[in-house]
């Protein structure tokens, strides 16, 4: 779901800045202490980033044939929280938008804040309002992952509808209309990014128990 | 992705200061966004392409493949602009011209600007271009992150590629639900993989008396400020003529 380069008007993609820059500017201010007490943080989080980069570029098994990809952020903020995933989701998709031509400069802040705000955040309170709940860890982190991605295509379909509202019925009936738009790709594939994601957090579970707790740093870090 | 580092790092203009290549692409880019789109969108995505390929000798057929992308996002999208729903006596769907007018604007505005940015990541390197985030106040320490992102990508992919290719070959992906598994297992490696090799670096670096700074030699490029000049006026009288042109004079 990334907006493509020049696709909002100058107004609303400076406002669309301004509103994502705090949110990053925090998350680098944490990472860069982290990064000053240990080191060794430095290098964990930057593979963590590539990591985000290439399961992003990686092509999901699609129902409806289009081509579509893996966000990946319900993973993130489930492993780094949401405070270090702002920082990291911008770095990827600073790197999508140069490296692969999705997304672009100028709707960056757009895109930063559906995608490494509000997906994260969303995915973050869905995972810990079901673990209080006391519900299984796969059912938390299914319902993180595809609540998460179906905030995020919210979240940029109101984008869309404010940049360009209806002639006829406003900025309501243009949400409705890209929410329509949208939604016979975007509803199974955030549904198949929540199995996926299971299935990655059931195999960590399994086999890298020191590492989840190593990573640990990171979630302590967003509260 | 291969195409795009691959001319990045080999083109004519390799060896230009990346501020050369950045300030024009940036200039550009904001007078697509600001300046009437439908005269000065097509002046903007001629020069572009002039200098992409006349200039820094990037092959057309690259550049053309590099702007697929975001024109098929376009081609899906805009249609939605022109078409508009009403509901005030029920529910109808109408063309409207006022939407078919922002329809056009809007692609021919994102075609110019997304010819922007393919023209300055055709032209410079990423380990180019994150230093000068110096320059608006990132720290040191953030620039290395970006930069060490950058250099484990390719590494990454090509292990996701092997990963992908040797899962295809023992029928991994041959229905949904062995699609999702497999792709599953394929990230959680990737992860568990990216983290091995994290400690790996950690251990060789401290080998190597790491202490939180990673330095690396960098080609000397001195900025000619001829050319900078000389790429701003362009600019300029590319705004210029479009202005004129959207007011009927030229």
């Amino acid at each position: 779901m990334h907006i493509a380069e020049g696709f909002l008007p100058p107004l609303h993609a400076a406002a669309w800045t301004a509103i994502s820059l705090p949110f990053v500017v925090a998350g680098a201010r944490r990472v860069n202490r982290l990064m000053r007490e240990q080191p060794q943080t430095k290098l964990l989080l930057a593979a963590s980033g590539a990591f985000a980069f290439v399961l992003s570029a990686l092509k999901l098994p699609s129902v409806t044939g289009s081509c579509s990809h893996a966000t990946g952020t319900g993973l993130g903020a489930i492993l780094f929280g949401p405070s270090v995933m702002a920082l990291l989701g911008t770095i990827v998709l600073v790197f999508q938008a140069l490296l692969l031509a999705h997304g672009g400069l100028t709707t960056l802040g757009a895109n930063v804040f559906s995608m490494a705000i509000a997906g994260p955040w969303v995915a973050y309170a869905v995972f810990h309002g079901a673990q209080s709940l006391r519900a299984p860890l796969a059912v938390s982190v299914f319902l993180a992952a595809m609540l998460g991605d179906w905030a995020t295509y919210l979240t940029t379909a109101g984008q869309l509808a404010i940049a360009f509202p209806d002639p006829a019925s406003g900025i309501g009936g243009a949400l409705l209309k890209f929410i329509a738009v949208y939604m016979p790709t975007q509803l199974p594939l955030a549904v198949i990014e929540g199995l996926l994601t299971v299935v990655v957090v059931n195999l960590l579970n399994q086999y890298s128990r020191d590492e989840l707790d190593e990573l640990a740093f990171a979630s302590e870090a967003a509260k | 992705m291969r195409a795009i580092d691959h001319h990045a790092w080999t083109n004519r203009w390799r060896d230009r200061h990346p501020a050369e290549k950045l300030a024009p692409a940036g200039g550009l880019l904001l007078l697509s966004l600001v300046a009437p789109p439908l005269t000065t969108g097509p002046l903007i995505l001629a020069s572009t392409t002039l200098v992409t390929v006349r200039g820094a000798g990037v092959p057309l057929r690259t550049l053309l493949q590099v702007l697929a992308t975001p024109a098929a996002f376009l081609l899906a999208g805009v249609p939605f602009l022109a078409v508009s729903v009403d509901f005030a006596n029920g529910f109808s769907l109408q063309l409207s011209s006022a939407g078919l007018h922002m329809a056009l604007e809007t692609t021919v505005r994102a075609l110019a600007a997304v010819s922007c940015l393919a023209f300055l990541t055709l032209t410079t390197p990423l380990a180019d271009l994150v230093p000068l985030l110096r320059r608006v106040g990132v720290p040191a320490g953030i620039i290395e992150l970006i930069l060490l992102v950058y250099r484990l990508i390719f590494l990454f992919a090509e292990r996701a590629l092997t990963g992908r290719q040797a899962q295809a070959a023992r029928l991994g992906y041959t229905r949904l639900d062995r699609a999702i598994y497999s792709m599953g297992l394929l990230a959680g490696n990737l992860f568990q993989r990216a983290l091995a090799q994290a400690r790996r670096m950690e251990v060789g670096l401290a080998a190597r008396g790491y202490t939180g700074e990673l330095r690396v030699l960098r080609l000397e490029q001195t900025l000619s400020w001829w050319r900078l000049t000389a790429s701003m006026v362009l600019i300029g009288l590319i705004g210029l003529a479009g202005n004129l042109l959207a007011c009927g004079w030229l």
